[in-house]
């Protein structure tokens, strides 16, 4: 039995992801975004040790680079210049405004890197199922077709190579039109087979009474818990947005950038929200540890 | 039928309601109302080839080129930023009807980012794909998508609009300060990938969209599926 983090209920993740991903956006305060991107390369690292996340490093490297560079260069608001480059103002509050979309962006993909170990493809697909259930059906149907039909096209390519069509010489144009005449193969040879396969849905039974089901994922109490955490965190991080407590005032003027009383406050309940990932994992690392001790 | 345009309606008239009465609220988040939207165009449509009664061999079909449409971009990855889903979208689209064109192309992109790994452009991709099948649907039985020419200049406009959509994402994040400037510097990066893009799709068009069309015609008419236009 899976424990930790991903063994909740998969509504309950999607509610997780939602809420940081609609926090992310609405804390704009550089000390926030900064808190939420560290917790969220921590997550990253308990969850499978940083391995999907060091995929995207060099990803989210040359965006926030992009944005951080290309921002003070475009974005000409502001009261306080900094320098003057070739008859442009740099303006500091530019600087921070690319700080803040930066770490924005960085903590989506960093988020994002960990939605496709927690969120599997089958959870994913049993969420989808409870709102569009006949979707949902032709997507299974494709994706059981993507390895099948990687396999033909590779049987089509060998067969092809032989008469001497294939993608490895020529002009590009020649490529690209071989390549696209595999993919016409592809579809007559399996749009004739689909309609035995359809035929042989049919001769089973489809569509004749509405379709079960079965139920992978039941809803236990812990669920519960972890719903009424998320809940309440997430109005914590609407009512400090509304107060102002989380954002950084731009215009008119400035605001002190230094975090001061209440904003600490909704500073500890963003982080609690996003480090849930922590709390749940951490529990079962510490009991493996334990469990490991006493032997 | 009706409850769907009644829907769409009421989504409209809430819309310019809000346009009427709180000016600088759409002002202010003018991209996230509009994406609001494009949802609010789509949800019925959706909601309607969710609830319709397909035939299992028309689910299949549906399958199939979802996935090929997928599954199309391995042998082309050795060239760079040329990738043939967009076409599959335009022809099954133009033949199989606007509802085929949204689910083929919503599809298509959900299933290579759960083969490539989910990211934040996913709903992104959904919409503009699923948007590009639909609006090549609607247009397959007038004067529009019957003449080459007229597919190829859609191809070409879809592979630069596709783009700049994806492009919003980046600034979507930015959330707060959104100006035309950082759209049109972004767009300017990119351009290259969607000239790439856009003469591909015009290349494929070219050559195949004639062919595939009349071969997925011909198993409409074989099998007697999406007999109504899908």
């Amino acid at each position: 039995m899976p424990r930790g983090f991903r063994s909740f209920h998969p509504f309950v993740l999607m509610l997780y992801y939602i809420a940081v991903i609609a926090g992310l956006m609405i804390n704009q305060h550089p000390f926030f975004l900064l808190a939420a991107f560290i917790c969220l390369v921590f997550v990253n690292l308990i969850l499978d040790k940083g391995v999907e996340l060091n995929k995207w490093k060099y990803m989210i490297l040359f965006l926030s680079l992009f944005v951080l560079v290309l921002t003070p260069i475009f974005n000409q608001q502001g009261n306080i210049v900094l320098w003057t480059v070739f008859s442009r103002e740099i303006y500091l509050e530019a600087i921070i405004q690319g700080f803040m979309i930066a770490c924005t962006l960085s903590g989506i993909l960093a988020l994002f890197t960990t939605f496709s170990i927690v969120i599997t493809s089958d959870k994913f697909l049993y969420m989808f199922s409870k709102v569009f259930p006949k979707w949902a059906l032709i997507l299974m149907l494709a994706l059981r077709f993507v390895p099948l039909f990687r396999k033909r096209l590779s049987d089509i390519q060998d067969v092809q190579e032989m008469k001497g069509v294939s993608m490895k010489d020529g002009k590009l144009r020649e490529k690209a039109q071989n390549g696209m005449l595999f993919i016409q193969i592809l579809l007559t040879y399996s749009l004739e087979e689909a309609i035995q396969t359809a035929d042989s849905m049919s001769a089973r039974g489809y569509g004749l009474q509405k379709r079960s089901n079965y139920e992978s994922y039941a809803w236990k109490l812990r669920d519960s818990y972890v719903l009424i955490y998320i809940i309440a965190f997430s109005l914590l991080i609407i009512i400090g947005w509304q107060l102002h407590e989380s954002v950084l005032m731009l215009a008119p003027t400035l605001e002190s950038i230094a975090l001061e009383g209440n904003s600490w406050f909704y500073l500890i309940g963003w982080i609690s929200l996003i480090s849930l990932p922590i709390w749940t994992e951490g529990k079962e690392v510490m009991k493996w540890s334990f469990y490991q001790r006493d032997l | 039928m009706a409850n769907e345009k009644g829907i769409t309606f009421v989504g409209v008239a809430i819309f310019f309601l809000l346009l009427m009465f709180f000016p600088d609220l759409i002002i202010e988040h003018y991209l996230f109302i509009s994406i609001l939207f494009i949802i609010a165009i789509l949800m019925p449509s959706i909601i309607r080839t969710s609830r319709k009664n397909m035939t299992s061999r028309e689910m299949v079909m549906l399958a199939v080129l979802a996935a090929i449409a997928s599954v199309s971009r391995i042998p082309f990855a050795s060239i760079p930023s040329v990738q043939p889903t967009t076409f599959v979208i335009i022809a099954s689209a133009i033949a199989l009807g606007p509802q085929s064109g949204l689910i083929i192309g919503a599809s298509a992109a959900l299933i290579s980012n759960m083969l490539l790994g989910q990211g934040p452009w996913t709903p992104w991709q959904m919409v503009s794909w699923g948007m590009i099948g639909f609006v090549a649907g609607l247009f397959a039985k007038s004067f529009f998508m019957k003449r080459l020419t007229w597919r190829l200049i859609y191809g070409f406009i879809v592979g630069f609009l596709f783009g700049w959509v994806m492009n919003l994402w980046i600034l979507f994040s930015g959330f707060g300060e959104l100006n035309l400037e950082t759209f049109i510097l972004l767009n300017t990066s990119s351009f290259y990938f969607d000239l790439a893009h856009a003469l591909s799709n015009v290349f494929f068009l070219f050559l195949f969209s004639g062919v595939w069309i009349k071969i997925l015609n011909r198993f409409k008419e074989k099998y007697g599926v999406f007999g109504d236009g899908g």
